[in-house]
């Protein structure tokens, strides 16, 4: 420091005298002077600037949640092109796609599967199935595109499975695709023409097939196969026509993929459910009318994971439908219409389900797509060739990121679709959700799954919920101790006593919150399990316990009450307060059997319907206690022992009670600043993470019960940050959380400041 | 009495005894942290229980406490049990052990009994049956055999010393040339055409130099197969107190004692012995024994590289608010907001840090200048530097409020009279108000790294790992590795006391930790109230 250095600053002192001063060296001084004005200037701008950035940054990483998918032409080319002159439109059965969008298929209804490069739609190689006389009149592919199903025109179903022959030379890939047959099953004893298939199961499983020949019966064939002991394969199968039950004629089809239950779509806009059982008939559920004025089942397709419905009717409206459990029925499951997505101006024609998420690609009469997803209820986009040709064929690219689409005049489309974030959306987070499986809409949390067809859950609502659990309770435990200790410092203490026991309460607040996490998680919480009981005790005892005390400190005769400095009661109530509790704990086994009937847990389970969870909302209240007491403390203590003498002499000159005084006027005046530090306490509560994820569950569960646990956004975002991909969905809503948690924060702590700023204007007139 | 309510004495009570209770709740966890954290360094007495089935165990009571109702109404009311530490993992597999006392039928504490900390398994508590040599025994009774015991540990801790050093130094520099030569081959490969003669005369050097360093390595496996050989050659045959025997190669043994025999003033020694093993040691065990010193290191790196990055920043911020800026509303809004951002939650700094500094900046950083260990991340991933620069952000605000209160503080008489001897601003600024505003700075400094001293969940995202391999400095070129992952005091009670596969035997070590980080962080936040006291006197003076 030269300040303090006076040898140094004799020369100094000299130097600076202007006549002495070169005209360089004042040259020199000016430039500095400037250009240091010019750093501190753009530094110090940039710095408050990049620091504020944070906000801005964290929304772009959200922004592309709520964008929508991205759709682009990328060629397309004339079926008959690549059907070398072998047929044209009509004539193609099935449209695929590849991995990597290189190589496509084309199936035509002479049973030629031909694979073309994408980008010329040049043939690369091909594939003769001898169909004999028959055509190919149907076929369907797996959600992957690698095995397909042809139905033909003399009742057969020939199963195919498609090897793409990826090769990987140098970082690049060559493929040499080939095809092969699998089975080759009679459906139809009558031989007639197969007009749609569905198809679940695997061959050397249990396979599972359907299909609407053209005489309007509906087929079904289901095969088993087990392998014996001895390693040889035994097939059984069995062959139905379901009898004609329903009105109108047989639209669409569809099998689950557990082969438990099929569905069959008519045009009278009626969807027919069977179950099926090995070994049994059919047996027939129920017939839903889709809607009060129903087009025709068009199509009927499964979203991935076989359990969601996806209709598309003449009219163009589309709808997913699940089962849902309900005692009424006679089967314990109805079928219900969960999500109505946006309607097509013309009937559907084609539906394509994705192999990543829970969406598709619909399309219609007119040549209009729609792309969906049926969790977010999101229209992700809407496109077309602008020609009017209606949509014959959709083939969903493996990985959701693009699609061949064939229309009735011929033209194949190769679309490029960007679609990261379909299961996004404000619905998602923030509204109810029917998932699979629930038997209502609700709010979830479950982010990630084992499989491919998990339906990841982000409702952030629980989350929130949790958060403002959290700092409900621990709110309710501080605030009482926090503010009556700072009136009690700043009116009644001595001030001997208060110089040391302000710093000491202060020290609380340094506290590593680790630290109180692992304190509330692994010792707080086994104790107070076993003493519930005498802690409820505690909160209504204790306060009795300090009023006798007070009474009885009355009685003790004046010459010893004398001898006590006043502002000393605090100090006499350490042991009376230490006696209480052990008193309380001492008493814990009695009231347990007294009044919870032996055991509090039980007690609970039976009277609340809730299990106790050892780290609960009590828990993290007191844990947290710990860190929002010094605060709220040490703010309201400042706002009280700042209202000015004056006021509180003049109180007291006019008779009132010390008591009276800091009830009366105190406290009214220090009101705003209490308001403040009870804010800034809850500031602080809102994002603690560390306590809440060592001593709670982390269960997100939304119930305000205080034996149960919960999770909080903060500690939502420590547990799953460190697994999500970068990028993907997970990774941008838990920055979402991250913003809801910086602007909440961000904004009690601005409203508590404005507050602060007003009381400080206020004692200054005052 | 209605005099005694009108009186108001009754509320003051009650506000008294609120203060009495947040009084009582810091010191208690204080002085719980203080006993748990100290005592299980004290080497205590081995009991031998001897009970009605006939069975014996011997263990550390560390606990007894009435036995919770079995059904309710029953009356064992006066049952009490003991937790007692058996040790042993290797032959119970449970370190804890609760036996009632109503089981008990003798209980002893044999001057015989030996306590063994070793390398791996924890604690062995038994008794001694010989000490062998290449199978032979050497000694077979205590007595006799300590000093041969004692002169065998000395050597096999010499012999772990030498092994350490191979495998660290040695191995390690070979490894590390290694990866250096495999990832310079990988770069020319990327970068230039390998057809070239000059390119191919490069690579063969490269490989032939890899060649020989393999060699080495190989060199050092088997001088290291040879010293792993001969510390398996001094055995301790011990005998549990249910009569397993146990080979317990001298060369595992970390500390051996007779706790029965000892007197305070060597029990007083073992304990000083392991409080310092526990500062200065390595982890052993996933982190549950052994010491800490990785994560204190890693702590005080975080902590030093934060303040480097953080004083600069902050300062430059606040002298700009305060000195440069036109004061005005926007400069009180920001001023609102800066103080606002001390209040915003540590998590979504670090989801800042993660998204911004690790897959932002680093990941540029690594396609820029690390491609050729790609896709294995250098920068891209969590490190000491990420951590401290999310650190830094999130503690900038305090230095800013800090150092514009000292700012603030500086008499406007002291300015003008700089000026007024014509020194620019700027000259004014740099010798006369920065001095003055040093203690403003140092306090808000030293309030930041109390701070970022005991802040967790933001470095759960940016690279605090339970078990680092290597410390952030080194003896390895250049020396500081700002990329590497480190370990941290805070996130070490998190892992080991909620991560660890054997929470119970943990948990004394997790109190060891949390009392050293509090001593740390109250420390700190003292400390500043002191400089802040001192430097205000000090000034006092100097300013007139």
């Amino acid at each position: 420091m030269p300040v303090a250095e006076p040898e140094t600053r004799q020369p100094e002192t000299r130097k600076l005298i202007p006549q002495s001063d070169s005209r360089a060296r004042r040259k020199r001084r000016t430039l500095l002077d400037n250009l240091a004005t010019k750093v501190v200037g753009v530094g110090g701008f940039s710095i408050i600037a990049s620091i504020l950035a944070i906000l801005l940054f964290i929304f772009t990483e959200i922004f592309p949640l709520f964008s929508n998918a991205e759709v682009s032409l990328s060629t397309s080319f004339k079926a008959q092109d690549i059907l070398a002159g072998q047929g044209d439109a009509a004539d193609v059965a099935l449209l695929g796609l590849n991995e990597h969008q290189e190589i496509g298929y084309i199936l035509s209804r002479t049973g030629r599967l031909s694979f073309f490069a994408v980008k010329d739609g040049a043939e690369v190689a091909h594939e003769l199935f001898s169909l004999g006389e028959a055509r190919v009149t149907s076929a369907i592919q797996s959600l992957k595109g690698k095995r397909l199903t042809l139905g033909t025109s003399d009742g057969r179903a020939i199963l195919v499975e498609i090897d793409f022959g990826v090769r990987f030379k140098q970082g690049k890939r060559s493929y040499a695709p080939r095809a092969k047959q699998v089975a080759d099953i009679t459906l139809d004893e009558n031989r007639s023409a197969l007009t749609s298939l569905a198809a679940a199961g695997d061959v050397s499983e249990t396979l599972a097939l359907s299909a609407i020949t053209d005489d309007a019966r509906v087929l079904l064939y289901l095969q088993q196969t087990e392998e014996s002991l001895f390693g040889d394969a035994e097939t059984t199968s069995s062959q139905i026509e379901l009898e004609k039950i329903w009105s109108g004629t047989p639209a669409s089809i569809a099998l689950d993929a557990t082969v438990r239950n099929f569905y069959m779509g008519s045009d009278d806009g009626k969807i027919y459910h069977w179950t099926l059982t090995p070994d049994a008939a059919p047996d027939f559920v129920s017939a839903v009318r889709v809607r009060n004025s129903p087009g025709a089942i068009n199509t009927l397709n499964f979203l991935i994971g076989g359990r969601t419905l996806v209709a598309g009717e003449s009219t163009g409206a589309v709808s997913a439908w699940f089962l849902v459990r309900d005692k009424t029925s006679p089967a314990g499951w109805r079928l219900t219409r969960i999500h109505e997505m946006t309607p097509h101006p013309s009937g559907v024609t084609a539906v394509a389900a994705s192999a990543r998420g829970k969406g598709f690609i619909s399309g219609d009469a007119n040549g209009g797509l729609h792309l969906e997803h049926t969790t977010s209820e999101r229209h992700l986009a809407s496109f077309s060739r602008k020609t009017g040709s209606a949509i014959e064929l959709i083939s969903y690219a493996p990985k959701a990121n693009g699609a061949l689409i064939l229309d009735s005049a011929g033209e194949i489309a190769h679309w490029l679709v960007d679609n990261p974030h379909p299961e996004a959306g404000l619905k998602a987070f923030f509204g109810k959700v029917w998932y699979e499986g629930y038997e209502e809409p609700e709010h979830v949390w479950q982010s990630t799954g084992g499989t491919d067809e998990f339906e990841p859950k982000l409702s952030l609502v629980p989350l929130i919920f949790g958060s403002l659990k959290g700092t409900f309770y621990t709110l309710i435990l501080s605030i009482p101790i926090a503010v009556l200790a700072a009136l009690y410092t700043s009116q009644f203490m001595h001030p001997a006593l208060r110089s040391k026991i302000k710093p000491t309460v202060e020290i609380m607040a340094a506290l590593p919150s680790v630290v109180l996490g692992f304190l509330g998680g692994l010792w707080l919480a086994p104790r107070i399990e076993a003493v519930v009981p005498a802690v409820l005790l505690m909160s209504i005892l204790i306060p009795v316990i300090v009023i006798l005390a007070a009474r009885a400190w009355d009685g003790v005769p004046l010459r010893i009450r004398n001898r006590f400095r006043p502002g000393i009661e605090s100090m006499l109530l350490v042991p009376i307060l230490l006696l209480a509790a052990w008193f309380c704990l001492y008493l814990n086994g009695a009231i347990e059997n007294a009044f919870f009937g032996g055991s509090f847990k039980d007690w609970v389970y039976q009277t609340l319907n809730v299990g106790y969870d050892q780290r609960n909302a009590l828990v993290v209240g007191m844990a947290m206690g710990f860190a929002v007491i010094p605060i709220i403390y040490t703010i309201s203590e400042d706002a009280l022992s700042n209202v000015p003498r004056t006021l509180i002499s003049g109180s007291l000159a006019l008779g009132a009670t010390p008591w009276q005084t800091a009830i009366r006027v105190v406290l009214p005046t220090a009101a705003a600043g209490i308001f403040t530090a009870v804010m800034i306490g809850l500031g602080r509560a809102v994002g603690e993470t560390m306590i809440v994820l060592m001593a709670t569950g982390n269960t997100p569960i939304m119930d305000w019960n205080i034996f149960n646990g919960f999770r909080t956004l903060s500690a939502n975002i420590a547990v799953e940050i460190p697994e999500a991909p970068v990028g993907g969905t997970l990774y941008r809503v838990l920055f979402l959380a991250a913003m809801l948690l910086f602007m909440i924060t961000f904004a009690v702590n601005t409203v508590a400041e404005v507050v602060r700023q007003r009381l400080r204007e206020k004692y200054q007139r005052l | 009495m209605t005099q005694f309510w009108k009186s108001g004495n009754p509320f003051v009570w009650l506000t008294g005894a609120a203060l009495a209770a947040s009084v009582l709740m810091i010191v208690g966890l204080v002085l719980l942290i203080l006993f748990k954290g100290l005592s299980q360094f004290w080497p205590s007495t081995l009991a031998e229980l001897h009970l009605q089935d006939g069975s014996k165990v011997m263990g550390e009571i560390w606990d007894r406490e009435e036995i919770p109702d079995a059904e309710p109404g029953a009356d064992n009311a006066s049952q009490y049990r003991l937790r007692l530490k058996v040790a042993n993992r290797d032959l119970y597999s449970l370190d804890f052990r609760w036996i009632d006392e109503s089981d008990i039928q003798q209980r002893l504490s044999p001057p015989p009994a030996i306590a063994i900390e070793r390398q791996e398994w924890g604690n062995f508590y038994g008794y001694f049956v010989g000490l062998k040599k290449d199978g032979e025994t050497v000694a077979a009774d205590l007595v006799d055999g300590w000093p041969t015991i004692e002169a065998s540990l000395d050597e096999m801790r010499k012999l772990r010393e030498r092994i350490k050093e191979i495998e660290k130094s040695d191995i390690g520099d070979i490894n590390h040339d290694l990866e250096r030569l495999r990832l310079g081959l990988r770069k020319i490969t990327l970068a230039s055409d390998t057809t070239t003669a000059e390119t191919r005369q490069l690579i063969a050097d490269k490989r032939a130099q890899m060649a020989d360093l393999q060699a080495e390595y190989l060199d050092k496996e088997k001088a290291l197969a040879d010293f792993y050989g001969s510390s398996r050659k001094i055995v301790l045959s011990m005998v549990s107190v249910d009569g397993h025997t146990i080979d317990i190669p001298v060369y595992d043994i970390v500390r051996i004692w007779k706790p029965n025999e000892l007197s305070v003033f060597g029990k007083c020694g073992i304990y000083l012995d392991k409080l310092w093993e526990f500062v200065t040691g390595e982890p052993r065990e996933s982190n549950t024994e052994g010491g800490i010193f990785p994560a204190i290191f890693g702590t005080v790196m975080l902590v030093i590289i934060m303040s480097i990055a953080v004083v600069p920043l902050g300062v430059l911020a606040a002298v700009y608010l305060r000195e440069y800026a036109r004061q005005g509303v926007w400069v009180r809004a920001i001023r609102i907001a800066v103080n606002n951002l001390a209040g915003v939650p540590s998590i979504v700094y670090g989801v800042f840090g993660l998204g911004f500094f690790i897959y932002g900046l680093g990941g540029t950083l690594d396609q820029l200048f690390f491609s050729e260990a790609l896709p294995t991340p250098t920068f891209g991933t969590g490190g000491i530097f990420w951590a401290s620069l999310t650190l830094a952000l999130l503690t900038v605000p305090v230095v800013i409020v800090a150092t514009e209160e000292g700012l603030a503080a500086v008499p406007r008489e002291i300015r003008e009279g700089s000026l007024a001897l014509s020194a620019t601003k700027f000259e004014t600024l740099w010798r006369v108000v920065l001095p003055s505003a040093m203690p403003g700075i140092l306090t808000g400094l030293i309030l930041a790294v109390a701070r970022a001293a005991g802040e967790v969940a933001p470095l759960m995202i940016t690279g605090v790992v339970k078990l680092a391999p290597a410390l952030p400095l080194d003896g390895t070129f250049p020396f500081l590795h700002l990329e590497r992952k480190f370990m941290h005091l805070g996130f070490h009670i998190y892992d080991v006391g909620f991560q660890s596969p054997n929470v119970e035997a943990a948990i004394p070590m997790v109190y060891s930790t949390t009392l050293l980080l509090l001593v740390i962080v109250v420390f700190l936040n003292l400390f500043a109230i002191y400089v802040r006291n001192r430097l205000r006197e000090k000034l006092a003076y100097s300013a007139f």
